[in-house]
């Protein structure tokens, strides 16, 4: 299994870097110059140690960055440290950092500032930390240059968690014995990135220069990046359309609106860029109360879903129906059996079987936007001809977090980010350990089996790649038998821009992380 | 008069704290809270980090300790803090405030010159074709929906024709300055407030137009033409200024539903006012942005008709005598 | 009566805003008949444009969807927001402003402050926020649309109170030993029915606006198919399927009319002196 896994991996390096190199080779970049791009919706900050949601990232990952990179498969590559080794046991991490970086306000970055922000800030603002930080035993500087993190025990996900999203360096000069949340340096961010905050008009565009003492000799090409907040997807549309703006990230327009802007002249599409976050889409079903409490009827919702057809007419073909929990690009993801082609009359069949009486349920959309609305509504259609009568509950950002959180539903659509490694990003939602109120990201459909708790254990902590995949492999099986949640596509969100804009996605996390060596062809 | 004011402004300050309480009230029975919307945002839902938030929020205490905290700070004109955004409220309203002005008040003086003048003129031709012309055409607006009609304009004029821009409040990061940056400003402005002017044009025309006949009816208008005096001047100095008056009692009432109105519009053309932020305050639960979007909406509508009355009293000529 | 309708049948306007009401009313009541399977059915391809497929005269929305169906079942919905808010504000309107009105003093200033109060908050953005609250509805609109338009029925009903209340015939009634519910229920209220007509007509047609705009903003409920939501749902596809938007907007402008149009010609059969006054 490993083998065909790492062979497709392999394949899929090979023919991007030949398309990588091809398309390099022909330009060298030119300087200067300003990019347009949406921001959707406004970010709520842009200091993203603290502040994390997907805007804020778009945005402050220019800012900040982290101790890595990561290419599309997800192979660490340097940022901040220039290199780094991993002992044979697997419990100590040594990394070595750029030399001559400095903050936004000329202080310089130091081995310091790694282990305040490890040990200290991000420990105190974001609680995905402080579960990747419970293996770790310490995090030590011998030198200005040299970080050192030694481990309890193996925990392999670890070098697969210091992007610019999960662990952003804060200067700890600036944080170090203040209140975090409310230090006002929040507001203007200094970080090491390619550029730094020039302008914020709140409700109209934020302005990003050129950090004139960038490490990275002869980085950012551009002088300026300016996002532009349109909070109207059709506005977006035409604002691309116009090319006030020449960036459409992805997800930033209707899906509706994709092929009919990609068709235009001059327009290129690219969907790299997801490769770590991999969002997956479900439904979830609440399995604490009949009939969904039942695997039948959950494998029924499974059959009666064509999911072909909604991938087709609502995503417009982008994307993947989905087989199970783990997202094919992520890695240990195994194509196995049992998948769920769409076939109302077996679901009809299980339903008669379990003598299913009929009960509405409740179905939750998610908030985000038209297509998700739509998505709904087919879902609805779709149960409804095999009999499973469903109400839409019409719900803002605020009322589908209650109510997932508070287990108030029977079906509730949502996507997730897998982060980058199954250990952090699927685990979380089918392990009994995180079945707990309050939280709607966590194994909020209240599925609880010990195998599957076991497998999960083993995979995070086992010493090599091939026992991790097994564990995996089997987690997989059991869980797509079992149906705790109905997985919908792995969305893909494709990024439009006008093909003059070159290298702008060049890390598995898009954007956000790339914008450095983007550069516009004149 | 002084006592007029004082009267009026002391009514003013309670209708405000009043729906400062209705509000407060209302906002905190809505299913979830600013802590859970934030944490969602961030992807980051442990129970430690929403408690965290919900402690710095003051939302583990009390309904009735978290009311009069709000009162009792809002009463010194402190809108309090918004820790979405990251800042205080009152600095996020005036921010935007401005835009929502001058979009509610252009929208107005159009929907008011046009009306008025548009009233005017089938009132003097009436019955004739053009009289039923700019009836028709003044129901025809007031029955379109707002958005509707700013979504076909959107359609017509910046994505067939490209005359305007399709949203926006001024090209971004321009660095226009002066002049250049005031008529980019204006060139964005257009769209969005005829659509909203013309409106509430069709309410004008039909009360300026009933109110020019009535007027024309009256005795001292016959005197006046007994007189001797100029159509034309009989009326714009004598019937026109009387006809007003029902005009002016009708602005007054649009000013709440102005901002109202501008709500969808700034949705469609992404126009930063306060109408957004109060919308996207909403469906985050920032409760004292939204808190302090009503207050001051609230206030606004308040000094607009008291600028009413004012105007009563100086158009109004008994009121006038007395 | 008679007078009434040769008054009535005089006003062009109102005699097309009828039939157009006539329209809408019968296609929501034969919606069911005329299409049979949901509105929400799938069933032709997606964006489909008007007149391409005869079965689908209007074309059909982002799903496939017929918008035509859309159309007729909408209809119901429109009409069933538009009367039953109507009907609440009347509810709550009536008996303020005719209390206000009738009784005066303290009375008439606590009612009065009320309805200021409620006509202060800017009405669209609190009916926003009361959706919003009770999670949208059909339940939850009507009743936000109706709080927020009683206060106009108060404030009509409490100046004709006030103009009637000094009449002979009520002073007769009082000095009969009537008691104060029974003169306004009996007495008053009767004669202010007609201009209640005319405003709740110009209602009827504001509850519908109101209803499409709140839909529009994706607070509309999710399992009734309604124009503002047909329109909100194809505002995105603007520029490939103008038809989507373009036909239920038609929709709502002539219902709207419709209701103004009759509205007058009620003003003009029912209030003779006002009808003069307008020339």
């Amino acid at each position: 299994m490993l083998s065909t896994t790492a062979m497709r991996r392999a394949a899929i390096a090979a023919a991007c870097s030949i398309a990588a190199t091809s398309g390099m080779a022909q330009e060298t970049p030119v300087k200067g110059g300003r990019l347009d791009l949406v921001v959707q919706p406004e970010p709520t900050s842009l200091m993203i140690g603290i502040t994390t949601n997907g805007p804020s990232l778009l945005v402050g990952g220019s800012i900040y960055e982290g101790l890595l990179r990561y290419d599309e498969n997800l192979e660490p590559m340097p940022s901040l440290a220039k290199s780094w080794e991993i002992s044979e046991d697997g419990l100590t991490y040594t990394f070595h950092l750029q030399e001559g970086v400095t903050f936004s306000d000329g202080e310089p970055f130091t081995s310091k500032d790694v282990v305040f922000t490890m040990k200290d800030f991000l420990m105190e603002t974001k609680s995905k930390w402080r579960a990747i930080m419970e293996p770790v035993a310490d995090v030590t500087a011998p030198d200005d240059t040299t970080v050192v993190v030694t481990m309890k025990e193996p925990f392999g996900p670890f070098i697969r968690s210091l992007s610019y999203n999960v662990a952003p360096m804060v200067p700890a000069h600036v944080y170090e014995g203040t209140e975090y949340a409310t230090n006002p340096a929040n507001d203007t961010p200094i970080g090491t990135g390619p550029y730094v905050l020039a302008e914020w008009k709140r409700g109209s565009y934020i302005e990003l220069d050129a950090n004139p003492n960038y490490w990275r000799e002869g980085l950012p090409y551009l002088d300026d990046v300016v996002y532009h907040v349109v909070p109207d997807a059709a506005s977006r549309a035409t604002a691309f359309e116009t090319r006030v703006v020449s960036v459409l990230p992805g997800g930033s327009v209707e899906n509706f609106d994709i092929p009919r802007l990609a068709a235009e002249e001059g327009v290129c599409t690219t969907e790299k860029g997801w490769e770590y976050n991999a969002p997956l889409s479900w439904m979830w079903i609440n399995n604490r109360t009949a009939p969904m409490d039942n695997k039948k009827f959950r494998q029924a919702i499974m059959y009666a879903m064509n999911r072909e057809m909604m991938l087709k007419v609502l995503w417009n073909g982008y994307g993947k129906v989905a087989t199970g929990p783990i997202t094919s690009t992520i890695p240990f993801y195994d194509a196995v059996e049992p998948t769920y082609e769409y076939n109302p009359e077996k679901a009809k069949e299980l339903l008669e079987e379990i003598g299913y009486d009929g009960k509405e349920l409740r179905l939750l959309p998610l908030p985000y936007g038209e297509t998700w609305q739509r998505w709904a509504e087919v879902v609805k259609q779709n149960l409804k001809a095999v009999g499973i009568p469903v109400e839409i509950e019409s719900t803002d950002v605020a009322g589908w977090n209650q109510k997932t959180s508070q287990w108030d539903y029977d079906l509730a659509f949502t996507y997730l980010y897998e982060n980058g490694d199954p250990a952090i990003g699927v685990a979380r939602n089918y392990i009994s350990s995180q079945i707990a109120l309050g939280n709607p990201f966590n194994n909020v459909e209240g599925y609880s089996n010990p195998k599957v708790d076991e497998l999960f254990a083993k995979a995070a902590t086992a010493p090599s790649d091939e026992e991790r995949q097994a564990a995996y492999t089997e987690v997989q099986k059991i869980l797509q038998e079992d149906v705790p949640v109905a997985w919908l596509t792995e969305l893909s969100f494709p990024t439009l821009y006008d093909c003059s804009v070159q290298g702008l996605v060049s890390t598995a996390n898009g954007i956000g992380n790339s914008l450095g060596e983007t550069w516009i062809k004149k | 008069m002084l006592r007029f004011i004082l009267g009026r402004m002391v009514k003013i300050a309670l209708i405000l704290l009043a729906i400062t309480i209705l509000n407060f009230c209302l906002i905190h029975m809505a299913p979830g809270d600013p802590a859970l919307v934030m944490a969602g945002e961030a992807g980051d839902a442990d129970p430690k980090f929403i408690e965290d938030l919900r402690a710095q929020f003051g939302l583990d205490k009390p309904f009735i300790v978290q009311l009069w905290t709000y009162v009792s700070h809002f009463a010194t004109g402190d809108l309090g803090f918004s820790y979405r955004q990251q800042m205080p409220v009152s600095e996020l309203i005036l921010d935007r405030l401005p835009a929502t002005l001058l979009l509610s008040i252009s929208a107005f003086l159009i929907s008011l010159i046009l009306g008025v003048v548009a009233g005017v003129i089938a009132a003097a031709r009436q019955g004739k074709a053009s009289d039923s012309i700019i009836s028709t055409i003044a129901l025809l607006f007031y029955a379109t929906p707002l958005f509707w009609m700013a979504l076909m304009a959107v359609l017509l004029f910046s994505v067939q024709l490209g005359w305007m821009p399709a949203f926006g409040y001024e090209t971004a990061a321009s660095d226009m300055t002066g002049l250049a940056r005031m008529l980019d400003i204006a060139h964005h402005l257009i769209l969005p407030s005829v659509v909203l002017g013309l409106f509430f044009m069709a309410t004008y025309v039909r009360i300026t137009r009933a109110s020019m006949l009535e007027v024309n009816r009256l005795d001292f208008v016959k005197t006046a033409r007994a007189k001797g005096l100029k159509p034309s001047v009989i009326q714009r100095r004598h019937v026109l200024r009387n006809a007003i008056l029902p005009v002016v009692t009708l602005a007054g009432l649009h000013a709440g539903q102005l901002v109202g109105g501008a709500v969808l519009i700034e949705t469609v053309f992404a126009w930063p006012g306060i109408g957004r932020l109060m919308f996207e305050a909403l469906q985050s639960r920032d409760y004292n942005v939204l808190l302090g979007v009503f207050t001051v909406s609230a206030a606004l509508v308040l000094m607009f008709n008291l600028i009413t009355d004012f105007t009563y009293r100086i158009v109004d000529p008994r009121i006038r005598l007395k | 009566m008679s007078n009434f309708w040769t008054t009535f049948k005089g006003n062009k306007g109102a005699v097309v805003g009828l039939v157009i009401l006539a329209i809408v009313l019968l296609a929501s009541i034969f919606a069911p008949m005329l299409y049979t399977t949901s509105p929400w059915d799938m069933v032709n391809m997606p964006f489909m444009a008007p007149g391409v497929d005869s079965s689908v005269p209007l074309g059909t929305d982002t799903l496939g969807r017929d918008i035509a169906s859309g159309l007729a079942h909408g209809a119901y919905i429109s009409l069933l927001v538009g009367f039953v808010s109507t009907i609440v504000s009347l509810c709550i309107g009536i008996p303020l402003g005719a209390a206000a009105g009738y009784f005066g003093g303290w009375v008439d200033d606590v009612l009065m402050r009320i309805t200021e109060f409620f006509q202060v908050i800017p009405s669209f953005a609190f009916a926003i926020v009361l959706v919003a609250i009770f999670e949208p509805s059909i339940t939850s609109m009507i009743v936000a649309i109706a709080v927020v338009s009683w206060p106009p029925v108060a404030r009509l009903l409490r100046g004709e109170v006030m103009s009637l209340k000094h009449r002979e015939f009520i002073e007769a009634a009082e000095l009969s030993g009537q008691s104060g519910f029974t003169i306004i229920t009996r007495q008053i209220l009767p004669n202010t029915i007609s201009p209640v007509i005319v405003l709740a007509s110009m209602m009827v047609a504001t509850a519908i606006l109101t209803e499409s705009a709140l839909s529009f903003m994706g607070l509309g409920d999710p399992n009734v198919m309604s124009w503002g939501y047909i329109i909100g749902a194809g505002r995105t596809v603007l520029q490939q399927a103008w038809w989507i938007s373009f036909f239920p907007g038609v929709a709502i402008l002539l219902t709207v009319l419709a209701f103004n149009l009759i509205g007058e010609g009620l003003n003009d059969a029912l209030n003779p002196r006002l009808a003069k006054r307008r020339g």
